[in-house]
């Protein structure tokens, strides 16, 4: 890897906004971890490989709703993004079935609703 | 494809749960109107709004409505959805929100990653520091923008900064505190597992602003995963050129390094915290000279929070001036508080300063889980006190805090509920201070001790009258005669507790009693022969065979058997064994 200059940085700054893919995030942190965060992940990578489905799986850290562990963020072009939290294999299940192929928002599993 | 999406939830926990009975009747009265294949109705396990009812929220228009009854089916639809007219007595507005700034990356970018926080604008405020600023600018930014210590004592940053920059000397230190070890506090640990490179950002500019060439993160070795991200963190910065020799092409080098702690409370406390890289034994030692003086190794060294840190990018980005609006005349910014204890939604919560108590607790927390009304709320840790409920409407700051006996501390905030006796609770709190004394002073290893006995002497039934004055007595000795901050606020709990609740103390040593039914010696379990429906359920379940009788004649626990487990209370069914 190269340094990077002052230029550099700003130019990964500006060519990394605006792509905006569908994609769901699960959260990573211990507390995550400890609920089972890393069973739904793996899930996660397999169902959307068996099934062919075009979107990313991502990871990132706990947005601080600890009492809801695993909780998974939801972007799908067409519905708000979502914050489904308790999340086993069954819930994503349902989120890979309804949320993401028929773009609906799945029932007494949604946290929160941003945006 | 749905125009509208409509969230439906009941918030009230005292009756049954209206949730999916309403969203039928909405259901059914949509597809009457023909609108179902454009409103979505969906059930949602939370909110954000609480006890108010069966609340509705539609979006997009972020329209919440709360006590909704069935009969206002027909106006929602009638006039909200198809008019867009909003129906003013039922509408909620939101009282309380969270301001993340500290808290900005966590949960949506990938930690691992120097790229998603490099395309979140991470790293940006350091190429102003070296292009633009300078070290003069970048600390008057500093203190134009009030920021204040998160660890604990609120100490005003610049300053810190400033006595390093000016000392002279050729060798300096940063140093990060990531020794989180108050019970129940998360914070810096969510921050370094959330957003690693925030904290290394934070560290570098601190180390540009002083001169230092060198820095360690010291954090715990208990938090395995927040060193694996750190680490990694560490490890990208280097390979961008964001560490190590000439940063971001220009003449500042800065190498960081981690040290690992092997979790004892007191070397969270700055004095020992530098003994411990030094590799001596962790015991504090008397200040002054400050560390920002005479710190590390001898040399000038500053010493920040992880939660301060993290706020050196984001102040740098949009300036001093404008985070000093955020917060209150003295406490500037935002505060991460670990929300624990008897709370339905317990977790993270980043509010601006100055938000009430009651807010954070009732309105972003939900209340409690148990339903149960608060007794109060504990901030700071084993440092800070007990604030009853009566004082829960008190804006959150340094200052407001002190007052109330308690400190902001590093953000550990535990709810507790009328079930939590008061004189449990410090005794608790000064059981772990003792546990994790130094030993190294008197007032705090010894004082700690003879104020724990009191308490156990209190909860066990056995305190006179005198013990209360002995325990001020000896809160007051430790405050002003212990070398450290660890001894020094150790009576903390002590003093606020009986500040706000000497008749729960009085309780125990005159009556003994214990209102809350926690201290095992002062509760007797029996049973309400009117009550008991005779299911046996309590014998099968007493470990010591304490309860005895059968079906015909009823049941009868043996006091001098009971061994004060609870368990025959729990199971019972229909609340037939008395607890007092």
């Amino acid at each position: 890897m190269n340094k990077l200059t002052p230029h550099d940085l700003e130019k990964m700054h500006q060519a990394s906004s605006g792509a905006s893919k569908d994609w769901i995030k699960v959260g990573m942190s211990s507390c995550g971890i400890a609920a089972g965060a890393d069973d739904v992940f793996n899930f996660f990578i397999e169902e959307v490989k068996k099934r062919n489905l075009q979107i990313e799986i991502k990871k990132c850290g706990c947005a601080g709703a600890c009492y809801a562990e695993p909780l998974v963020e939801v972007s799908v072009a067409g519905l708000p993004p979502v914050v489904y939290g308790a999340v086993n294999k069954e819930v994503a299940t349902k989120i890979l079935e309804k949320h993401v192929i028929s773009k609906m928002l799945v029932n007494d599993c949604i946290f929160e609703v941003l945006g | 494809m749905y125009t509208k999406v409509i969230l439906v939830k009941d918030t009230d926990l005292k009756r049954e749960d209206k949730t999916r009975e309403f969203y039928t009747h909405l259901l059914d009265y949509l597809r009457g109107s023909n609108l179902h294949s454009q409103i979505q109705v969906v059930r949602v396990a939370d909110i954000g709004v609480y006890d108010k009812g069966l609340v509705i929220k539609i979006l997009p228009d972020k329209i919440i409505y709360c006590n909704v009854q069935d009969s206002d089916i027909k106006r929602i639809v009638d006039s909200t959805l198809d008019q867009g007219k909003i129906i003013e007595d039922l509408v909620f507005k939101l009282k309380a929100k969270q301001h993340r700034l500290v808290l900005r990356n966590c949960g949506k970018i990938n930690p691992e990653s120097i790229e998603e926080y490099i395309a979140c604008g991470g790293y940006l405020g350091l190429k102003k520091v070296l292009g633009e600023l300078g070290q003069q600018k970048l600390i008057e930014e500093i203190k134009l923008s009030g920021i204040r210590g998160r660890g604990g004592a609120g100490y005003p940053t610049w300053m810190k900064w400033n006595f390093a920059r000016e000392a002279a000397s050729t060798e300096k230190f940063v140093i990060c505190n990531a020794d989180e070890g108050d019970p129940g506090a998360y914070m810096d640990r969510s921050i370094l597992e959330g957003d690693p490179h925030s904290v290394v950002e934070g560290l570098i500019i601190a180390a540009f602003a002083i001169g230092a060439p060198k820095g360690y993160f010291y954090i715990r070795a208990e938090y395995p995963l927040a060193v694996e991200r750190i680490h990694k963190a560490i490890k990208q910065a280097y390979d961008f050129g964001l560490l190590g020799q000439n940063i971001l092409g220009s003449s500042f080098n800065l190498d960081i390094e981690i040290r690992l702690g092997a979790g004892a409370f007191v070397c969270g406390e700055e004095t020992a915290l530098i003994s411990s890289i030094e590799g001596k034994r962790g015991t504090p030692h008397p200040r002054p000279p400050y560390p920002s003086v005479k710190g590390l190794w001898g040399k000038p060294t500053v010493i920040n929070n992880v939660e301060t840190l993290a706020n050196i990018p984001v102040i740098i980005s949009n300036g001093g001036k404008w985070f000093s609006q955020i917060g209150t005349q003295a406490s500037k910014g935002t505060k991460v508080f670990a929300v624990t204890g008897k709370v339905k939604n317990s977790g993270l919560v980043e509010i601006a300063m100055g938000a009430t108590l009651r807010e954070i607790v009732m309105d972003i927390c939900g209340g409690t889980l148990s339903g149960k009304p608060i007794k109060a709320v504990q901030t700071g840790g084993p440092s800070g006190g007990v604030i009853p409920e009566a004082l829960l409407d008190t804006p959150v700051d340094y200052e407001n805090l002190q007052k109330l006996g308690s400190i902001m501390g590093s953000g550990g905030m535990i709810v507790m509920d009328e079930d939590d006796c008061m004189v449990d609770i410090p005794k608790f709190y000064l059981g772990f201070c003792v546990e994790e004394s130094c030993g190294k002073c008197a007032p705090c290893r010894i004082g700690g001790f003879q104020m724990l006995g009191y308490l156990k002497k209190i909860s066990e039934g056995k305190g006179v009258a005198d013990d209360l004055g002995q325990l001020r007595r000896l809160s007051l000795a430790m405050q002003k005669a212990s070398l450290c901050g660890l001894g020094q606020t150790a009576s903390n709990p002590v003093l606020s507790t009986l500040k706000y609740f000497e008749h729960e103390y009085n309780e125990h040593i005159l009556n003994k009693r214990c209102p809350a039914g926690k201290c095992s010696n002062l509760v007797t379990y029996e049973i309400v022969e009117d009550k008991c429906k005779r299911c046996g359920l309590c014998v099968i379940n007493c470990p010591v065979q304490a309860i005895s009788g059968g079906k015909e004649e009823g049941y009868l626990i043996a006091q001098e058997k009971c061994i004060k487990c609870g368990r025959c209370f729990d199971v019972c069914k229909f609340k037939a064994i008395s607890k007092k």
